[in-house]
């Protein structure tokens, strides 16, 4: 395998399609487990909203339904935290598909095959998905510890409200973390796209050459 | 088709592109995404700074507008790469069309190729003389993107708005009001957004459709196509669910105000407003897996012609 630049694009140049690099074999493999966890959470979330609510019209106890409150939002956002990575492997897929199905249409054609080498969105877009994944399951895993750390004194209810703002925070700067992390998924693809149809046009000059 | 929903579809757009040129709507898309990403950080900051005071509230208030705010931001950056997407799929359309030629090889007329229902390895598909006609939902994705991408924010920025009156209010009945409208409010926008950026995915598929059409009609090969995925059907299905649920939290809230105790009502909205965006987002994934789909079956296809010339 070679390296070259073709059109502004750094590529790898070979005799067949390179096929899925690690990420995109993940993505394809990924999303749909990523993709049930997440709507079983929702449900789970959801329901658990509900018991709280009822608890708090019940005249539920304080120590019950700050734990409640806790428990419901750690299983809601495992639940975005689940949907966010299901989209990035799906847009992993995608790109799995460009690299693999590109390749394969250039070995058709009879050409060498050109593969773009993995631009610097790609490697942000893996980057900030990590980071963020990590911030949701941070805050999932502390929203259970501090659940299970209540015990109703008023000193415990105090800091439970603390750590819950926090927990807002991060989870927020999580999500949007994941959003970003998307963006830049998607832009690789307007990347890939400009690349392809820069090659197509080239591989109709190389065979018209010939 | 009308001339809205071609213009919608971003055909004449890609037209005026230089396809040597990088998409300005990727960079312009990142920076949105990123600009989100620091009110984010600033929201997590506010949050931070009042967690161990003894009334927060007030900073609550505008953080959580804030916060989704900068979530609204960054789905508009979402929403701006696709259009680069959009336009740079066209271009590619217009590629295939001007290098297929080149790439067939020269046959000797064989069998012809059976028109109607056809089976392929990622589906039943129809092959026709001429490319499909578009789909009812592909029309309604290529009309509705755009109303659903500019009502969505709008929707957010005046949420955010009232957060900050809501910052500054005295009274604890009207400071829970406005609380609850700001919620309402703020995750409609949300889900309108969402439902926006669903509904340039579906344009995607639609022009993947008629991309795919227009270049083996124009090569005069049989027009094999996909017909809609399960995982399209289901994407429908989510992401109406969705919406619904997006519109019934906003009437939830809007109720919520009138109660004596609305901490209740909080309670069970604030899961159901997020089980909104936790379908829409859900629908996302398997319209980009559909997408995924969609490509591989017209690689197939384009081998397939580039090997056998039909």
């Amino acid at each position: 395998m070679a390296t070259a630049t073709i059109k502004q694009f750094p590529v790898d140049v070979s005799q067949r399609s390179l096929g899925y690099n690690l990420p995109q074999l993940a993505g394809v493999r990924l999303w749909r487990p990523m993709l049930a966890m997440a709507l079983m959470a929702f449900i789970a979330g959801t329901v658990l909203g509900i018991v709280r609510a009822d608890e708090i019209s019940g005249g539920g106890s304080a120590e019950t339904i700050e734990r409640l409150r806790h428990v419901q939002a750690g299983v809601m956002f495992a639940g975005f935290a689940a949907v966010f990575a299901a989209i990035s492997f799906a847009i992993a897929r995608i790109l799995g598909q460009f690299r693999k199905s590109g390749g394969e249409l250039q070995e058709a054609a009879g050409g060498r095959v050109v593969t773009l080498k993995m631009p610097v969105t790609a490697k942000v877009f893996l980057a900030t998905m990590m980071m963020a994944m990590m911030a949701l399951l941070g805050a999932v895993v502390l929203h259970f510890v501090f659940a299970a750390d209540l015990n109703g004194s008023v000193a415990s209810l105090e800091l439970s409200e603390q750590r819950f703002i926090v927990l807002e925070g991060v989870r927020r700067v999580g999500v949007a973390g994941f959003l970003v992390a998307i963006t830049f998924g998607l832009a690789t693809i307007a990347q890939v796209l400009r690349f392809q149809a820069a090659r197509l046009r080239e591989l109709a000059s190389e065979r018209h050459n010939d | 088709m009308s001339t809205y929903a071609i213009r919608s579809t971003l055909r004449p757009l890609a037209k005026r592109t230089d396809q040597e040129k990088a998409s300005r709507y990727r960079v312009a898309g990142i920076a949105i995404a990123l600009v989100g990403l620091i009110a984010a950080g600033v929201a997590l900051v506010g949050n931070i700074v009042v967690a161990d005071q003894t009334a927060p509230a007030d900073t609550l208030a505008w953080t959580f507008g804030l916060s989704t705010l900068a979530f609204a931001a960054v789905k508009l950056g979402i929403a701006t790469t696709l259009i680069g997407i959009l336009v740079r799929l066209w271009l590619r359309v217009d590629a295939v069309k001007a290098a297929l030629p080149e790439l067939v090889p020269e046959t000797s007329p064989g069998d012809p190729e059976r028109i109607g229902e056809i089976e392929t390895a990622y589906g039943p598909g129809t092959a026709t003389k001429t490319a499909p006609e578009p789909l009812a939902i592909h029309k309604m994705a290529e009309r509705m993107w755009l109303p659903m991408v500019a009502m969505g924010p709008m929707l957010v920025v005046i949420g955010f708005v009232i957060a900050l009156v809501q910052a500054g209010e005295t009274n604890p009945g009207t400071f829970t009001d406005l609380g609850a409208i700001v919620q309402g409010t703020q995750f409609l926008g949300e889900g309108l957004i969402l439902a926006g950026v669903s509904f340039l995915l579906g344009t995607i598929l639609s022009s993947l459709r008629k991309g795919g059409g227009e270049v083996q009609e124009g090569l005069g090969v049989v027009v094999k196509t996909l017909k809609m995925p399960a995982s399209a059907k289901l994407f429908i299905g989510l992401m109406a669910a969705g919406l619904m649920v997006a519109i019934f939290q906003f009437g939830g809230y809007l109720v919520a105000t009138g109660q004596d105790d609305p901490a209740s009502w909080f309670a069970w909205l604030g899961p159901v407003r997020e089980l909104g965006l936790g379908l829409l987002l859900a629908g996302i994934v398997l319209a980009l897996y559909t997408i995924g789909t969609v490509l591989a079956f017209q690689f197939d296809r384009l081998g397939q012609i580039i090997k056998e010339g039909r």
